[in-house]
């Protein structure tokens, strides 16, 4: 099984920790993970600023790093899902289709290809959830409240088997963090107001710490945790699975 | 305005948008609670939508029957290609009848077509009988949600409201003594009226009939009491057959108020006796949707309002923040069909998180949508010159990783040793209110370089 | 050409091709344990009507007199309801002169339990704005009459043809003014089902 790593952007500048942890966690798993040099971007930004045209580069790039690999593993739900659902404005090559059906966020690589929830991980506090929207309603992750049916989490679900994992209920179980890339920025007085309500329902559940399979939705979070001096930490769910606490 | 500029208004009053958000997601709550209850849901929404798909695919001929058929019920058929011709025909049918006093039930379609001040204009009384809509109507505004219209006053503002227009004793704001209010002063109004408008929510093919949801049972006062009924819709509310009514009207109300169905889904098909009922058919933009492929699965939308309740964008910016008739996520896929340049902000009015595409009764990729708005306007619409040249400029970037690699140097190395001050300033709009991230010495590649020497060595 | 054509060949030439007309398979619906008639109650409690069992229309009419002694203005469908009716239909010219009617009671043939709505068609209602006009409704029907859901309620209704007709579930109701829910908006006040 040849698994290669891709590490997004803004993770691999502003995050290597989460990089890091996922590389190591997936060593732990005694998956034989290369990551392959000259990664950017999965294009993502440009694209959904309404710039397809110019993320086309990005797309190519992406492709020809990961296009010998059976499985390709990201921290990210948003970018596998920008992977999956809209390299579909590249002309469609057997490595393109390839790609796309391979591409795995990091916990649902974990429980359904390489079938393991158990490994030792553990982790002593209070967790909050925060169920990226990519994630799950773009690569169903987890079942999402919009819809009627079986109820599941990965994350929730791999967090369930680390030792000491107390995971917190919240009143909004999976509502958007705001992030929402450059809506951050255009729509910054929503994009903020829907950030501190997030942080608000979980701090109400007595949550110590929250985690996501999405640095970006945790970047933006933790930017308003950091300037309000709440109490609470924000982490990949790589860095929590990681751990040995 | 763009969307954004009216956002950030309406978000200097906190409280205000606390309060928003909460009465909205109460209803959305209703929803989950009412919906995780039918069993077989899902395959409902599968219907809903696979239902309206086939009917937009045979549209035409769908009209044609239903045409034939309400003539055949005695029912007077009109078409309009706009909302001025609608106007027309609704004036046209007033005069002829020697009307002065219009009652009118909620009706999205005639709040498009700017119905109200185009009768007025002729002296004519246009009085809106949902309480919402009446509410809204003295206020002098356009409905913020489609289902329930003045969801963005307060029950003090409407005191004062009621007070002034319909001289109603100050009550602190009891909406039982506001409604009962409301009843009376209406209830005068449709004994009144000379002609009753209604929207119309379904239209049957196979029968010539229509059907009209309402709670407040404000549709049929209108229309069993006027001597005239006229009701409009546009093109999209057909359906085939009668008993496909049986899909939507279980999904309807769930969706829209989590009730089980609305308290009157009256089914419409021939006059009373003596009397006289006209049906106006609207296209207005309508079939240039249709021409889309991306976006015509829009024209399945029930009006339930679902989407609005849901969008967590729309319950902290308020309906009006989307100047548009329709407001909220489905508002925003329809309204750049309509006028592109005007509309241009609203597709960009959300995070892409689904939640609307999820909670649609008839499954309408909304957020695909939104997505595919965003790739036409920045081609069609005169956009930013900064945004356009930073996207092109991000672009070039990830598309060769040497670029990459120094760009990712040089931000790391300012986030960790540029003053905050400067970091957060004006410029910089993320940092208004979050902190960036410290901006670590080592990016992740410069850590796995390291790691792969080390282990040469 | 006149905007009806005008309109008809754009979206002939605008419309995809042909998808085809889904078949509604009622049988993903059904709950096989459903009480319908425990349904029934609880759904009609839900939009805020009540149902009281009834042993004939006799006992309505002696029920509805106690629940409301002192009305003026009151009507019924029922058969055997002489006494009770206080205006004649046929000398009613416009619907107008109905708006002072206290209680009205009508009969239903078709009862939905998923919803607790109850179908009354031109048949049932001689003057099309009595179950909205009315101050007070009171519907009669039978255990017979109730089906689960509305699929079962529109094959029932294909067999027959009604020129005008309303699924009424509960008394008309409002939650315009900050989503607080206040029963009595423009129709009837109050419902009450008897369940037969």
């Amino acid at each position: 099984m040849k698994v290669g790593l891709f590490i997004p952007c803004y993770i691999n500048q502003l995050y290597p920790q989460v990089g890091k942890a996922t590389l190591e966690l997936l060593e732990k798993l005694n998956v034989q993970v290369a990551y392959p040099s000259g990664q950017t971007c999965c294009g993502q930004p440009m694209a959904n600023s309404g710039y397809e045209s110019d993320s086309v580069g990005a797309c190519n790039n992406f492709v020809e790093l990961f296009k010998g690999f059976d499985y390709i593993v990201t921290p990210s739900g948003s970018c596998a899902y920008h992977v999956k659902k809209h390299y579909n404005i590249i002309p469609q090559s057997e490595d393109v289709i390839n790609v796309r059906n391979n591409v795995y966020e990091l916990c649902d690589f974990i429980l359904n290809v390489l079938k393991i929830k158990d490994f030792g991980a553990s982790f002593p506090y209070k967790v909050g959830v925060h169920k990226s929207c990519h994630g799950l309603r773009g690569l169903r992750l987890g079942s999402c409240s919009e819809v009627v049916g079986e109820r599941y989490s990965y994350i929730e679900e791999l967090l369930q088997h680390t030792k000491g994992v107390e995971i917190m209920p919240l009143k909004r179980s999976d509502e958007c963090c705001g992030f929402g890339g450059t809506f951050a920025v255009t729509e910054e007085a929503v994009s903020v107001k829907m950030g501190k309500d997030k942080i608000k329902d979980h701090l109400d559940s007595g949550v110590e710490v929250i985690t996501a399979t999405d640095t970006s939705c945790l970047m933006h979070l933790e930017g308003l945790v950091t300037r309000n001096n709440q109490p609470l930490k924000v982490l990949h769910i790589a860095e929590i699975l990681n751990s040995n606490l | 305005m763009s969307h954004s500029q009216l956002a950030s208004i309406f978000n200097k009053d906190e409280k205000k948008v606390d309060w928003h958000d909460k009465a909205l997601w109460f209803v959305r709550h209703k929803r989950d609670l009412s919906v995780h209850n039918v069993k077989g849901w899902e395959e409902l929404r599968n219907l809903g939508h696979g239902i309206k798909a086939h009917m937009l695919s045979n549209l035409d001929n769908y009209l044609i029957e239903f045409e034939a058929n309400a003539l055949k019920n005695g029912v007077q058929v009109h078409w309009a290609a706009n909302a001025e011709e609608h106007n027309k025909i609704v004036h046209s049918i007033i005069k002829e009848n020697k009307a002065k006093k219009v009652v009118k039930s909620k009706s999205m379609l005639t709040e498009e077509c700017h119905l109200n001040p185009h009768l007025e204009a002729d002296g004519i009384e246009v009085i809106d009988t949902d309480l919402g809509e009446r509410i809204v109507q003295l206020a002098k505004e356009p409905p913020s949600h489609i289902v329930l219209p003045a969801i963005h006053k307060n029950k003090h503002e409407v005191d004062e409201l009621f007070q002034e227009h319909l001289g109603t004793k100050p009550c602190d704001g009891d909406p039982q003594y506001l409604t009962g209010e409301a009843r009376k002063h209406l209830r005068q109004k449709f004994i009144e009226a000379d002609v009753a408008i209604t929207g119309v929510n379904f239209a049957i093919a196979d029968t010539g009939g229509f059907v009209v949801c309402t709670n407040e049972g404000n549709a049929d006062m209108g229309a069993h009491l006027a001597p005239v009924h006229i009701a409009c819709m546009g093109v999209e509310k057909i359906i085939p057959k009668q008993e496909h009514l049986g899909v939507f009207l279980r999904l309807l109300a769930r969706s829209a108020t989590g009730q089980p169905i609305t308290t009157y889904s009256s089914h419409f098909k021939k006059p009373r006796k003596g009397e006289k009922m006209h049906i106006v058919i609207v296209d207005n933009g309508r079939s240039e949707q249709l021409s889309r492929p991306d976006f015509r699965a829009s024209l399945h939308c029930i009006r339930c309002g679902a989407c609005m309740n849901t969008c967590p964008i729309y319950r902290r910016s308020g309906g009006h923040s989307y100047d548009a008739t329709i407001p909220g996520p489905i508002g925003s896929i329809l309204s750049p069909g309509k006028d592109l340049t005007k509309h241009s902000t609203l597709p960009f009015a959300s995070t892409l998180c689904g939640s609307c595409s999820d909670v649609c009764p008839v499954k309408i990729d909304i957020h695909a949508q939104l997505y595919k708005w965003r790739q036409i306007i920045t081609k069609e619409t005169p956009q930013p010159f900064v945004k356009k040249q930073s996207m092109k400029a991000m672009g070039k970037i990830f598309a060769k990783p040497s670029q990459f690699e120094k760009v990712g140097k040089v931000a790391r190395w300012s986030l960790r040793n540029l003053p905050k001050s400067l970091i957060n300033s004006k410029l910089n709009t993320w940092g208004q209110a979050r902190d960036l991230p410290s901006g670590p010495k080592q990016s992740f590649d410069q850590w796995y370089e390291e790691r792969q020497n080390n282990k040469k060595d | 050409m006149g905007s009806r054509d005008q309109i008809l060949a754009r979206i002939k030439s605008n419309k995809p091709e042909l998808i085809d007309l889904p078949q509604i398979d009622t049988s993903v619906f059904k709950d096989e344990d459903l009480d319908l008639i425990k349904e029934f109650i609880k759904k009609v409690e839900v939009v805020g009507g009540n149902v009281v069992e009834a042993t004939s229309n006799a006992d309505v009419i002696q029920q509805i007199k106690a629940n409301f002694p002192d009305t003026k203005n009151n009507f019924s469908q029922l058969k055997d309801a002489d006494g009770f009716n206080t205006l004649n239909l046929e000398t009613i010219q416009n619907p107008h002169e109905l708006k002072d009617l206290d209680v009205l009671v009508l009969e239903s043939k078709i009862g939905v339990a998923e919803n607790g709505s109850v179908w009354l068609a031109d048949d049932d209602i001689p003057v099309r704005v009595l179950p909205f006009i009315t101050k007070h409704l009171a519907v009669v029907i039978t255990k017979q009459a109730i089906v689960a859901y509305m699929h079962e309620a529109y094959k029932k209704l294909s067999e027959t043809k009604a020129d005008y007709g309303v699924f009424l579930a509960g008394p008309s109701k409002t939650a315009d003014i900050e989503q607080s829910l206040v029963i009595g908006a423009h129709g009837a006040l109050s419902l009450t089902i008897f369940l037969k």
